[in-house]
């Protein structure tokens, strides 16, 4: 069973121009001990998701999904209470912007301990407890590769460089031992050598802990390194996913096959300086959504039925949703 | 023949100066490389190690301790700034922030053209379209404001920007770090295409060794301000001699074989 189950989850806003559906039809689901990334570029919507399995939505915008269930339980029936008691004792989320999700009036330390549950701690006195918790918080920053803990726990965001907060978010996420940890762009702007680290914390946590993580992400050469299996989302419908190693070598949605042809470092045949491969233009705004398959204006294989929204097919794991998916020229 | 840019020996200091004594802070050491027209150099190393400093040297944002650079064989003076500026011009890291939200985009061009030609009003807008077509849009985009551009087309801005005084040698600060995968594809196609065209010598910085590796002639390695190691790309990713280097590489290739 898995451990997170998403059908066709739409969400939609209300703008000055009517409801528009930021999220269409979107499947997702995450197996336990599985990485599953989630892969798409900036305005398809990856943190909407997130926001809208926390349950950090604004009220007054509209979420339906015909199936959104936390093992086996469905979330959008649930009360608040009930479901924020799961959102806070199994899944956490790692935002991504350290200095915005950060409060900038409370020392990190404070910050810390707040996220630390009780039942990590022995009963004991207040000031016992308040020293089980600072270690428990020494040792998660030392998990993440923040040496100068004294130091980092002292300092309110703004005093560290934007790594360290990186970081410590990440430390902050995993202080409650989740069952799921959603990060979204974790290594944003991370240097390559950090970024191999906290990647490799990761997978290792996956291993040993059984952590399952939903990477959100748009660095596929991260994501290539430790998913397993990914869904790739453009402009608020999902449009393809499947195993990792199946997508990787036989993408089947055209889009899917721009986004790997554009790391170079994935083509060993690419002669130096050679132009890379790109779709035109870039992705439409949420006042001009075009109807149907929304990669449509810019696909080169669009043609006059992809006015209509294409039904996702299936080949055994592997789900894509598009009219002339690239494995027809072969047959 | 003369190299287009030769950089000797080029030092900075920034001192700390306590009430006793005199505490050296940071301190780019000596750094040398020449730059032939048409090539492309990179610039790596982790965050700290004085790659954007080495960058506004360049442009002349701030102004080296020692050393002297060349343009062309003929050394570039600190009081002929104006020609510094023309010959030699940068790419921000953010395209949003770097411009300016309250004046369209033609106006932002035309401010860089009135401080440094003697062009007048109609051979401005001329070359304004002019720019703009060059790097993929429409002279029509001039009237256009920062909010009203897509990422892709505020990164052409951009580039227009830097390309509107004709330089020689274009300086860039992480330029793709911001972009998603298709706008960066984009970016650096149109980086490579203006370079073949026009000759241009192209110095970049970049966390993203995928991109370096593909796009750029030679390396200089940076680690706290001291040149670790420099020489041509296929060198420096397969036999990387420093233990620096090599950690950088081998995690990269780390990432890429799995």
């Amino acid at each position: 069973m898995p451990l997170l189950d998403i059908k066709n989850l739409t969400l939609e806003i209300d703008t000055s121009f009517g409801w528009v559906k930021a999220l269409d039809k979107v499947n997702l689901s995450v197996d336990t001990k599985e990485v599953r990334a989630l892969v798409g570029e900036s305005g398809s919507g990856k943190s909407l998701i997130v926001k809208s399995i926390i349950g950090a939505l604004p009220e007054r915008w509209k979420v339906t999904a015909d199936r959104m269930n936390w093992k086996g339980k469905d979330l959008l029936s649930m009360s608040d209470n009930q479901r924020r008691a799961i959102t806070r004792s199994e899944m956490s989320v790692v935002f991504q912007n350290p200095l915005s999700a950060l409060d900038p009036s409370a020392t990190l330390e404070e910050q810390i301990a707040e996220t630390i549950p009780d039942n990590l701690l022995d009963k004991g006195w207040f000031w016992q407890r308040r020293a089980q918790r600072h270690s428990i918080a020494v040792a998660q920053l030392h998990k993440v590769g923040i040496r100068d803990h004294e130091l980092c726990l002292k300092s309110y965001p703004h005093q560290l460089p934007e790594d360290v907060c990186q970081k410590f978010t990440i430390a902050m996420a995993l202080a409650s031992n989740p069952r799921l940890l959603i990060a979204d762009n974790p290594t944003m702007g991370m240097e390559i050598t950090t970024k191999i680290q906290i990647l490799r914390l990761l997978s290792k946590l996956n291993k040993t802990r059984e952590l399952s993580i939903l990477f959100v992400s748009h660095d596929l050469l991260a994501i290539s390194a430790m998913a397993d299996s990914m869904t790739v989302l453009y402009c608020g419908q999902s449009v393809e996913s499947g195993k990792m190693t199946q997508i990787r070598k036989r993408p089947l949605h055209p889009y899917t096959k721009a986004l790997l042809d554009s790391a170079p470092s994935f083509r060993r045949d690419l002669p130096p300086k050679a132009a890379l491969h790109c779709l035109e233009g870039t992705i439409p705004t949420l006042q001009h959504l075009p109807i149907g398959c929304r990669l449509g204006p810019r696909c080169p294989r669009a043609q006059k039925e992809c006015v209509k929204m294409p039904d996702v097919r299936r080949i055994h794991d592997h789900h894509y949703a598009c009219h002339f998916p690239l494995h027809r020229d072969k047959a | 023949m003369t190299p287009l840019l030769s950089v000797n020996n080029l030092t900075y200091c920034k001192k700390h100066k306590p009430w006793f004594g005199k505490k050296e802070i940071f301190r780019l050491a000596p750094v040398s490389f020449e730059l032939r027209s048409g090539e492309t150099m990179a610039i790596i190393g982790e965050n700290g190690s004085g790659k954007s400093l080495l960058a506004k040297l360049l442009v002349g944002v701030e102004r080296p301790t020692s050393g002297s650079m060349q343009l062309n064989g003929e050394p570039l003076e600190s009081r002929q700034r104006k020609q510094r500026y023309r010959a030699i011009r940068m790419i921000f890291q953010h395209s949003k922030e770097s411009l300016n939200p309250a004046r369209p985009l033609g106006s932002i061009l035309d401010e860089t053209l009135q401080l440094n030609t003697t062009l007048s009003e109609s051979e401005r807008k001329q070359k304004i379209a002019q720019t703009l077509v060059q790097v993929g849009m429409l002279p029509e985009h001039q009237y256009f404001y920062r909010h009203m551009l897509s990422e892709g087309q505020r990164q052409r801005a951009t580039v227009a920007r830097a390309l509107i005084l004709n330089p020689q040698v274009l300086v860039a600060d992480e330029p793709f770090a911001a972009l998603d995968p298709s706008v960066r594809s984009q970016t650096v196609n149109l980086l490579m295409g203006l370079q073949r065209d026009l000759g241009l010598g192209f110095i970049f910085i970049s966390h993203n060794l995928g991109i370096v590796r593909h796009i750029s002639d030679r390396i200089l390695v940076l680690a706290d301000g001291n040149v670790v190691e420099s020489g041509k790309t296929d060198v420096i990713f397969n036999w990387p001699k420093s233990e620096y280097t090599q950690r950088l590489v081998y995690a990269h290739q780390a990432l890429v074989s799995r």
